[in-house]
């Protein structure tokens, strides 16, 4: 296996424009294999841009975006829904269909991409929802009838339906109470671990990076500006990655370390 | 990387194994899914063996449980072999996560003929219910604000005004305008083969003013309006700003249906005059078209067809289909419940009952005014 295999997702050369304002130029990233990476980076940085481009929805300016190891020319729709069925996605609002109870949102990928019988894919949606860490009660119930932290895992579920190589979390823990971010966090740990997902997450919460990341990637000046362990990464001199990492609030979790067993 | 060779698997009896093979993952498990549901196994003692595997997933772990729990359930003997700690992991974890299942896991079986009956005639009846409870209580709060002037949101009722009375003369007058050519072509054709051509006059005007102008503004209002109310206020049910609203103490219906109930009362009758004034137009141009009946003459003949009691039986009408068409669209917005489907039923709920109701109301007002003799 040579060094690119090991990489599920990489980007080279990654220019983003909107009309005359450029917010990504010449970016670079890889994704390693097995890896829970955070994409870090002030509002407006363009993390949610950059986790679009990797789950094929958007194209980049300039640059080429390889999934798996594959080249994918954003104009093959077909070759990019086979590559994106490998990837799990959990949006920032959950985005679970709401005309749609939980078990039936959960089903909606397998029944688009699998031929199996209805009750198998109902066994298989109901194993994903006990997963995720629902409630065997949550099954029947619409998405407005859930409370936010339901509404994050039932998204997780439906993300995990097709048993992704590649699980893509968009801010997990916002509007989250501080007890169901951590539970959110050991969730998404045990899920990694379990499975053996790669993930890539995108969050402002530093409980959350200590703890989840093995990787952090800073978004800044329009490019990757760093990446390396959290612990690397507090440790730099980069005016913007002291202000994130070593502000008040970094130096407030700092003081009672994560420790990751 | 998992390769996409089918899930398959092979009893082999004379060593009581059951060799399973291939990638047994989400998109290549359904040759095996239907393969499992016909296999017939006599050992009561047997080994599953997964050293062939390519690949496994939770879903094809999850077969592999309901495969494994069958056969158990079957009083045999199961091993499972040959599987890497992995994957031997992942079937832990899949058979203890199985195990969290309760009883009332089970989906909710499709109602009966009686229990959907039952149902249907309990929702008809709440319907009915809310429906009179909001109209009763649109009408407290309009009392409530008569006599309170002051607090009234007189900038929406102009909004009203504008969006759904003025803004609604363009396709109104173009639907009223052929409406009276088609009245005055069908009716002359009848006319001409007895010489009474003079006669499109009468009847243009007196179905335009009593019965079709009226009907025509309320169902294109309907149609306009009712569905735009309905989708306003639902979705501010959806986004939770009714609630907002509520919170903040400025009552919705105060806010939200009272301008609407009352901008539509004046837009309507106006609207009406208008719809009324075309359609005639239209039967005027048709008529000297078709007819040889000039303007001047057309003119001059609609106070001998009709009276004042026309044209003001018609105008009568529209503030009740007004109050109707407003009533059913801010009700059924109100009766949006949290989803996007929702919002969409509601719309068009509403607009089919306003015009139901508004055609109802006018049945009802032609036997008023027939046994009033006017």
């Amino acid at each position: 296996m040579s060094a690119a295999a090991d990489h599920l997702v990489e980007l080279a050369g990654i220019r983003t424009c909107f009309g005359r304002s450029c917010i990504h130029e010449d970016l670079d990233l890889a994704v390693r294999h097995g890896e829970i990476l955070a994409l870090v980076g002030a509002s407006g940085s363009g993390k949610s841009v950059l986790l679009r481009e990797m789950l094929l929805l958007q194209r980049p300016s300039a640059g080429t975006v390889r999934l798996f190891g594959e080249v994918v020319d954003g104009r093959d729709e077909p070759a990019a829904n086979r590559l994106r069925r490998r990837i799990g996605i959990m949006f920032q609002q959950g985005a679970l269909f709401s005309s749609l109870t939980v078990i039936e949102n959960i089903a909606v990928p397998l029944k688009e991409q699998t031929d199996l019988p209805a009750s198998t894919i109902d066994d298989i949606a109901r194993l994903k929802l006990l997963l995720s860490g629902l409630a065997s009660d949550a099954a029947n119930k619409y998405p407005s009838q859930l409370s936010g932290g339901m509404l994050k895992r039932a998204a997780l579920a439906r993300a995990l339906a097709m048993d992704p190589d590649l699980l893509v979390l968009d801010e997990p823990g916002t509007g989250l109470d501080p007890v169901g971010a951590d539970d959110l966090d050991e969730l998404i740990l045990d899920l990694h671990e379990s499975l053996g997902l790669t993930v890539v997450m995108t969050s402002h919460d530093l409980d959350t990076l200590w703890r989840v990341s093995d990787r952090i990637a800073f978004l800044g000046e329009k490019h990757i500006l760093a990446s390396g362990t959290i612990a690397e990464l507090s440790r730099a001199e980069h005016p913007q990655l002291r202000a994130f990492f070593q502000g008040p609030r970094g130096r407030a979790v700092r003081g009672g370390s994560w420790n990751r067993g | 990387m998992p390769s996409d060779d089918p899930a398959s698997f092979e009893w082999i009896s004379d060593c009581d194994t059951l060799y399973v093979r291939g990638s047994w993952t989400t998109t290549a498990l359904s040759q095996a899914q239907r393969g499992l549901a016909g296999l017939l196994i006599a050992s009561s003692r047997l080994t599953v063996d997964g050293r062939d595997l390519t690949g496994l997933d939770t879903a094809g772990a999850l077969l592999l449980c309901r495969l494994l729990q069958g056969l158990r359930g079957e009083g045999k003997q199961v091993r499972v072999s040959g599987l890497d700690e992995r994957r031997a992991e992942l079937l832990r974890l899949v058979e203890a996560k199985l195990v969290d299942v309760i009883p009332d896991f089970a989906p909710v079986g499709k109602p009966g003929a009686l229990q959907r009956l039952g149902k249907a005639a309990w929702e008809t009846g709440a319907q009915t219910y809310a429906t009179l409870s909001f109209a009763g209580m649109t009408f407290a709060t309009l009392l409530g604000s008569l006599r309170n002037p002051v607090r009234f949101r007189w900038r929406n009722l102009l909004g009203v005004i504008e969006n759904d009375g003025v803004r609604a003369m363009p396709v109104l007058g173009m639907l009223s305008f052929l409406l009276g050519v088609v009245i005055a072509y069908q009716s002359g054709i009848q006319l001409r083969l007895y010489g009474g051509n003079l006669y499109v006059v009468d009847l243009v005007t007196i179905t335009v003013l009593r019965e079709l102008g009226p009907l025509m503004t309320a169902i294109v209002v309907a149609g306009r309006s009712g569905s735009a109310y309905t989708a306003q206020i639902g979705t501010m049910q959806v986004t939770e700003e009714v609630d907002a609203l509520r919170s903040i103490g400025v009552s919705p219906m105060e806010l939200l249906v009272l301008p609407k109930v009352l901008g539509l009362i004046l837009s309507l009758p106006l609207l009406t005059m208008f719809s009324n004034l075309l359609a005639v137009f239209g039967g005027m141009v048709m008529a000297a078209g078709m007819l040889d009946v000039s303007f001047e003459a057309f003119v001059r003949r609609i106070p001998e067809a009709a009276s004042i009691n026309s044209l003001l039986s018609g105008l009568g009408k529209a503030p009740v289909f007004a109050m109707v068409i407003a009533a059913v669209g801010c009700y059924q917005g109100f009766q949006v419940q949290g989803t996007a489907e929702s919002v969409g039923r509601r719309t068009t709920t509403s607009v089919v009952q306003a015009i139901v109701l508004v055609i109802v109301v006018d049945a009802a007002f032609s036997v008023a005014y027939s046994a009033l003799g006017i």
